[in-house]
């Protein structure tokens, strides 16, 4: 038996074991949130987000830390089969928690390597877009957060994006635009306002990784991403019509963007004619009467699962690393069972 | 209350029929905070030939589906939405996302909407909104 057994085998585990047992008692919590009728098909979208990122990035971010810990301590020496000679530590945690490092980055290098925003043009049709979303900007005070973070393209096909982690941008084609009036215009543009308040390219950049973490779990976890993408759209056409957009010319903007010959992916969310006929149904419902908010906002996602992440990685070091002993002792006695 | 989506149908006439979708559609168009068969049916009669009892099995079967109350007013009864469109609308929308994307039949079908999203089905989704800019114009 050589050293790389368990780091091997334990990696092997957490994938085809861990993580997708994880997975389904996330599916257990969604379903339940999903079946609950008080609040709509809007309701417990952040909790829902957190189950769903939180199964793969949790136990991950446990096992990390808890390998790291243990080779930092050397305490793994006692689960350990190897004979170590006279070596005091066992780094075999150390090197299990560099595999699930390496597979945790290749994910994320090829989740991130599908991102490709749009090209900016500087045509002079380009720039006269530029200046009339400027006046649209400026003109109301909901849209602010998208000064200067406006960008035209051409790209063909491209309607209307939101793209970028930290710094979000609102990309916008320049043949979609001709297509909208300036009370479309706005109503669309508040729209992706509320993803470039809420940081929604992070957000979804964050559940794609967990997603491709974990590659038998995702099966389990696909329909409620796609629920919760559509909800999370028709979220943000709420918030949009909230913050004063107009309701029918946001609707009129979500189909002129769903024209077949706009093929952009994440243009408005628009992706799929049965959301499009509820989130179209919801803005006529709206253009009667204002929405207001269903249920209690509560702290932001985003902080909450950071702070989820840092108690995860602070727990191996203070209440001990008994279950990577067991993964690392079964790993260990499952392959000294078939090696014989 | 739960009912069936109909599939290929869009705002009201997911969950209703044709005939219960256009008395609903003038029930809440005119703001009736009660009415009887034939204010609804004086409407209709403006529009297409239409029978008082057709009209009035309709109506029938939207308080038996529990969209409408009804109070019985000397020889008739008097109906009123127990809804309005918006909450309607709210409840539906549930039942339009588990239809869409609840399931892993679901997802198939949710790629080959998006190659089905035909041209006409926008055209008739912004003859809608156009007709609700209308009514609340008029």
């Amino acid at each position: 038996m050589i050293e790389a057994a368990f780091p091997l085998l334990g990696a092997a585990f957490v994938v085809l074991v861990v993580l997708p047992a994880f997975a389904l008692l996330a599916k257990a919590g969604l379903l339940m949130l999903e079946r609950d009728e008080a609040g709509g098909p809007l309701h417990g979208l952040k909790l829902r987000y957190v189950l769903l990122t939180g199964s793969s990035v949790l136990p991950l971010a446990w096992l990390l830390s808890a390998g790291l810990h243990q080779a930092e301590t050397g305490k793994s020496v006692l689960a350990c089969l190897l004979d170590h000679d006279t070596a005091e530590r066992c780094f075999e945690p150390g090197f299990f928690a560099l595999v699930l490092a390496v597979a945790v980055l290749a994910a994320s290098l090829r989740v991130i390597r599908k991102h490709r925003a749009a090209r900016s043009s500087s045509s002079s049709a380009s720039s006269a877009l530029a200046i009339r979303v400027e006046c649209i900007v400026a003109s109301d005070a909901a849209l602010a957060c998208l000064r200067r973070r406006v960008v035209v393209t051409e790209d063909e096909g491209f309607a209307l994006g939101t793209h970028g982690w930290i710094q979000p941008r609102v990309f916008i084609g320049t043949t979609f635009a001709a297509r909208l009036s300036d009370a479309m215009l706005a109503s669309a543009l508040a729209h992706e306002a509320e993803h470039v308040r809420a940081l929604d390219p992070l957000r979804y950049l964050v559940l794609q990784i967990a997603l491709a973490v974990n590659p038998f779990g995702r099966f389990l976890l696909s329909p409620h991403v796609a629920h919760w993408q559509a909800a999370r759209e028709a979220h943000c056409d709420r918030e949009a019509v909230i913050h004063g957009a107009a309701p029918l010319p946001l609707a009129e903007a979500i189909i002129r963007a769903a024209r077949p010959s706009d093929r952009e992916a994440v243009a408005l969310g628009a992706r799929d004619t049965a959301i499009l006929k509820f989130r179209i149904g919801m803005l006529l419902a709206f253009a009667e009467r204002t929405p207001t908010r269903c249920c209690h906002q509560g702290p932001s996602t985003l902080a909450v699962a950071f702070v989820l992440l840092l108690i995860t990685l602070f727990m191996p070091h203070q209440t001990g690393t008994a279950a990577l002993d067991m993964l690392h002792t079964g790993a260990e006695h499952a392959l000294t069972y078939f090696w014989r | 209350m739960t009912f069936r989506l109909r599939s290929g149908k869009k705002g009201l006439e997911l969950r209703l029929h044709d005939l219960e979708a256009t008395i609903m559609d003038v029930v809440w168009s005119k703001k009736f905070a009660s009415f009887a068969v034939g204010d609804v049916l004086a409407i209709l009669e403006q529009r297409r030939d239409i029978a008082y009892t057709t009209v009035m099995t309709t109506v029938t079967r939207l308080y038996e589906k529990g969209i409408l109350e009804r109070q019985r007013d000397g020889k008739r009864y008097l109906y009123s939405p127990k809804f309005t469109r918006e909450e309607f609308m709210e409840s539906t929308a549930r039942e339009v996302l588990d239809e869409a994307v609840g399931g892993h039949q679901a997802m198939v079908r949710l790629a080959e909407k998006v190659s089905e999203a035909s041209a006409g089905e926008l055209d008739d989704l912004e003859a809608l909104i156009q007709k609700r800019r209308e009514e609340l114009e008029a």
